[in-house]
């Protein structure tokens, strides 16, 4: 049995050294996905995204002439098997670009890339990872190679803090309003904790202690016991939709007719309204995207895009995702115009994008910038509100956020 | 009649003590041993960066994965909680390099002794509780130890995580692929063969006896306290130097690595491999880490082959590791080892095997 | 001290304790006819809501019949895995049994996933009521009806093993295989059936986890859970599992509670129930109630 798997393992080398050969006009591009794991319900439709937007940029001219040859990967969250999977990437695909997914894969493959010099784009939007040179005290390691599309967890936070501000002000509310942050002792909802709670703090907020509730569905009605108890106005949900889903309906049960819910990018969508329904209603979270009812140029772009894949009802993390792809294609571009594309040209290519925007998605993707000292793309977050009106959903347009580009929040 | 070393005898003839416990059954099995051992020192030469970076995972999976089989194999107490043992070493030697400077292929060990001290704490309800209960005994360990990960911030970096550096002897750093494959190789075959000796030793018999029948054991004058503690220790060790090696490797430790999963992944590992056999857990581990880059390419093939299941290949890839897992254990539950060692005694005996 | 607060968490407990108790009882059920640990029980919650939501929203059955016919598939598919997985596993080491059930929930998990779909999806409203409140706690219906159901089965079991041919021959099968089988006890059924009645009332729990949260990959998590419950009421009783469950679900919210007005340390409620189980195993190794095994040399 093992003579077996090492003639299968032999032989699969061999195949990869072989189709290195034939891909010479490729470029070849890594995507690791989390289909079949914990996050498999936000994983599907952003990473369908990038699937279905390579294939359109193949089909319409590639990069200078030039296909892209993706290859997907679903690692289940399992952080070994995605090692496992870059380093046979490495070995015999040698990616330039890889588009990445969570916090786990993310933060494994962020000093192997570093080293390697592949790009990684990720969907984790960690503050740490907008840090290329280790300049800010809070950041543990540089990440020079990481970017992403869309605002970073913390600022996603900041933005709902400022709205919260303007919104007490105009209910006409007393004295302080009281913020707590929601989530599991897990890197992702922690990640905006301490960023957030201080930005709170400035803005005149009470900083209520942190109430923790699990990544995994279940009951939350003890949590939502606790919240009804602190009084707070505003919660901060950290976790993803899978568990917000939980804690929504077990705070509808509770009666917790006071605080305002706000969540963050990967905690709130079509699904969660379809799983909680009424219990959503009135939630805000910030959308690093335009959504499906905006009437910008760029839309067409998208439904086209999904026509063309047959996709139907997917949830609004696909438009980041093609978002995603449509900036890579732009950097892959801009690299072809100056020589080789490769991971150091595709990385210099994405630090001289100022409020870029693909041109075809004009009005859907918020602009980005880059430098070579701040990978903090987007500092405009989108905000909006759910309602249910009684099955008849809407996504209400609050306000465009733009937080300042302050230096202190560079990597945090 | 004098029969020469080399010949295939029908049968091993020990003629003392010493020749019954040497650590290789016969001189044949440790001169295949020793020529994998030279293959293994050139195959980074040889295979390519993906190769070499499997067979680091094989290393230093099968090193926490003999501490468990030295566990759960010879001393029989099920422990469910060795992926955290696993994580105190790996925060442990990030935490030991990090904050007092000790270069890290010191750390490693030390790192080892941290998780062995974890491991005689969490060994300490086995002095009273038996069996199942006492694996899911370890199971509220790995669900507490767990929890201290992410929240010890001192130690761990909390949720963030912390650094892991590379080791360097005298200034040469080993920062590639093939390079740390010689560390984890060094400590693979260190481990490995204190482990073989361990359990030839009086206190590996100790082991044995406990787990076959500890009234007996006890009543022969064996601490059943002593050993059955000491075996949480010893396997926290070796899951601790396994974690060490792991965290170096990855440069990065986040408490996330360290689920639940890993431990029922390592327990797998053994089972498969087959209990109390050293030899076993190398082929055990080395199944449960090809097992998933053997579906990818399986399901890859065929899904080129079938369309419709190009969407579901995922999931057929997922279905296909349990399906190997429970298939496998229908038709041989004693593990890999087991079924080697039937191979071998039919063709020892060829063609008179009866 | 918020007496008030305080009362609702200890609602709040002993309704999930319920449930929990529900899910322990069908591991403790397989656990004591067949001596085999199923790390599958999380999966079986999972089928069977899937397997409901699928009769209720795909063939669009009322809730009365969907829910007796989902009962009906579990129960056959409990036995088809005895025979088809298990059987061929009889004798073998304990912890072969157990690394098989975790593959077999390996396989159950993607399947559902790819059957199924990786979305959450919410069950069409059962209940026309909201919530009821009971002293002060507004509590969803459906964790009424698994309340009730729970106690239902408690009796119903009670009855069954006490009083039933196949109750006694399933005891008996429990307590030795052997002599069982030389009194004429068909084992081979006995472990059909086990493996029968608990597929089916995991399918309950599943059930009603799922009209409350919707139904999601996730449910499997109750899966882990049920081991601290078992374990704290004795492998082998079913009393003990329904307490042992009561007990971590007061445990979980009286910790929240404790956490929440005074520690601030946000982790009891997850931690507290390991803690407490350790320190009951070292006080009773075999449980509140489980059998102690007399040592004979």
């Amino acid at each position: 049995m093992t003579h077996k798997l090492n003639v299968c393992v032999g032989l699969a080398a061999f195949i990869g050294s072989v189709t290195i050969a034939m891909a010479a006009e490729t470029i070849p591009v890594g995507q690791l996905v989390d289909y079949t794991g914990p996050t498999a319900d936000i994983s599907t439709p952003y990473g369908h995204a990038v699937q279905d937007s390579i294939g359109y940029i193949n089909d319409n001219g590639g990069i200078d002439g030039r296909k892209i040859e993706l290859k997907t990967s679903d690692y289940s969250y399992q952080v070994p098997r995605a090692i496992a999977t870059y380093k046979s990437w490495v070995s015999g695909f040698k990616p330039v670009l890889i588009q990445g997914w969570g916090t786990g894969d993310t933060e494994a493959l962020s000093g192997f890339v570093a080293k390697d010099k592949i790009v990684y784009m990720s969907a984790s939007y960690s503050g740490h990872l907008t840090d290329p040179t280790g300049k800010s005290p809070h950041t543990k390691r540089p990440a020079p190679y990481n970017f992403f599309y869309g605002p970073t967890y913390s600022d996603g936070c900041r933005a709902l803090i400022e709205w919260a501000k303007g919104d007490w002000a105009k209910k006409g509310g007393e004295g302080a309003p009281a913020f707590v942050h929601m989530g599991d002792n897990h890197p992702m909802p922690e990640a905006p904790r301490a960023a957030c709670e201080s930005y709170a703090k400035d803005l005149g907020f009470e900083v209520l202690p942190p109430i923790r509730y699990s990544m995994a569905p279940g009951d939350f009605k003890s949590q939502c016991l606790s919240l009804k108890q602190s009084g707070a106005d505003y919660a901060f949900m950290g976790n993803t939709t899978g568990s917000n889903i939980s804690l929504l309906n077990s705070c509808d049960t509770v009666g917790v007719d006071e605080t305002q819910f706000m969540t963050m990018v990967w905690g709130f969508d079509e699904n969660v309204v379809k799983s909680a329904g009424e219990a959503t209603d009135g939630i805000v979270w910030p959308v690093g995207s335009a959504l499906w009812d905006s009437e910008a140029p760029g839309m067409n772009l998208i439904h086209e895009i999904m026509a063309e894949n047959g996709r139907t009802g997917e949830t609004l993390h696909y438009i980041r995702g093609v978002c995603s792809a449509f900036y890579m294609r732009d950097a892959m571009t801009m690299a072809a115009a100056k020589g080789d594309i490769t991971g150091p040209t595709i990385k210099a290519a994405f630090e001289t994008m100022t409020n870029h925007v693909p041109t075809e998605l004009e009005g859907v993707c918020l602009p980005h910038s880059w430098t070579h000292e701040n990978h903090r793309g987007t500092v405009n977050i989108r905000v909006y509100q759910s309602h249910w009106n009684n099955g008849d959903n809407t996504f209400e347009f609050l306000t465009m956020v733009e937080l300042p580009r302050r230096d202190d929040w560079l990597g945090w | 009649m004098a029969l020469s070393a080399d010949s295939m005898r029908c049968g091993e003839f020990r003629t003392s003590y010493k020749a019954d416990t040497t650590i290789f059954p016969t001189p044949r099995s440790r001169n295949f041993a020793l020529a994998g051992l030279l293959a293994l020192l050139v195959a980074p030469f040889i295979f390519d960066s993906y190769v070499v970076s499997l067979l680091i995972q094989i290393g230093y999976y099968a090193i926490a994965a003999l501490g468990l089989n030295i566990l759960v194999g010879s001393t029989g107490q099920i422990s469910i909680g060795h992926g955290a043992f696993f994580g105190v070493g790996a925060f442990g030697s990030a935490w030991l390099s990090n904050s007092f400077g000790i270069p890290v292929i010191l750390a490693i060990p030390l790192a080892g002794v941290m998780a062995s001290a974890v491991g005689l704490v969490a060994g300490i309800p086995a002095l009273r509780i038996k069996g199942l209960y006492l694996a899911i005994a370890t199971l509220a360990a790995q669900f507490i130890l767990e929890d201290i990960f992410s929240r010890a911030v001192w130690f761990t970096g909390g949720p963030a995580g912390s650094m892991a550096s590379e080791p360097s002897i005298f200034g040469y750093i080993f920062n590639s692929d093939q390079s740390y494959f010689y560390i984890v190789l060094f400590f693979l075959v260190v481990m490995f063969l204190a482990g073989a000796n361990m359990l030839r030793s009086r206190d590996g018999r100790a082991f044995v006896a406990v787990r076959d029948h500890y009234l007996s054991a006890e009543i022969m004058g064996i601490n059943l306290a002593k050993y059955r503690v000491l075996s949480f220790g010893v396997a926290a060790f070796y899951a601790g130097i396994g974690g060490a090696l792991f965290a170096h490797y990855l440069g990065y430790v986040s408490a996330e690595s360290f689920t639940l999963m890993l431990s029922i992944q390592l327990l797998g590992m053994i089972i498969i491999g087959g209990l109390g056999s050293v030899m076993g857990t190398l082929l055990g581990v080395t199944f449960m880490v090809l097992l998933p880059e053997v579906m990818d390419m399986a399901v890859g093939a065929v899904g080129d082959v079938i369309p419709g299941l190009a969407e579901g290949s995922s999931y057929l890839k997922q279905m296909a590791i349990g399906l190997a897992i429970v298939l496998f254990l229908i038709f041989e539950p004693d593990g890999l080892a087991h079924r080697w060692k039937q191979i071998k005694a039919y063709w020892k005996l060829y063609p008179f095997s009866y | 001290m918020n007496t008030e607060l305080l009362l609702q968490f200890l609602v709040n407990g002993v309704i999930i304790g319920t449930l929990y108790g529900v899910v322990a009882m069908t591991f403790v059920l397989i656990y004591k006819s067949t001596q085999v640990v199923n790390f599958a029980q999380g999966e079986f919650l999972l089928i069977g809501a899937w397997v409901c939501w699928a009769f209720l929203v795909h063939f669009e059955m009322p809730f009365w019949l969907g829910f007796p016919l989902t009962l009906v598939f579990m129960f056959a598919f409990g036995v088809l895995l005895q025979v088809v997985v298990l059987r061929p596993m009889l004798g073998e080491p304990i912890i072969s049994v157990i690394m098989l059930t975790i593959g077999l929930s390996i396989v159950f998990q993607a399947a559902m996933s790819w059957i199924f779909g990786v979305f959450a999806r919410p069950y069409p409203q059962v209940f026309e009521t909201e919530s009821v409140n009971i002293l002060g706690l507004d509590v969803q219906p459906a964790y009424l009806l698994s309340f009730v159901i729970s106690l239902l089965i408690m009796v119903g079991f009670f009855a069954f093993f006490k009083y039933s041919r196949m109750g006694l021959a399933m005891r008996a099968t429990a307590f030795d295989q052997q002599i069982a089988a030389s009194m004429g006890i068909s084992v081979r059924r006995v472990f059909a059936l086990a493996w029968g009645i608990s597929a089916m009332v995991s399918a309950v729990a599943g059930v009603t986890v799922g009209m409350v949260n919707g139904v999601s990959s996730a449910l499997s998590f109750f899966g882990i859970k049920v081991f601290p419950a078992a374990i704290l009421g004795g492998l082998d009783s079913i009393v003990g599992a329904i307490v042992g469950g009561l007990i971590i679900g007061l445990l979980e919210n009286v910790a929240q509670f404790v956490d929440g007005e005074y520690l601030n340390w946000g982790n009891l409620y997850n931690i507290v129930p390991f803690y407490v189980m350790i320190v009951i195993l070292m006080i009773k190794p075999y449980g509140l109630f489980g059998t102690k095994n007399i040592e004979r040399i």
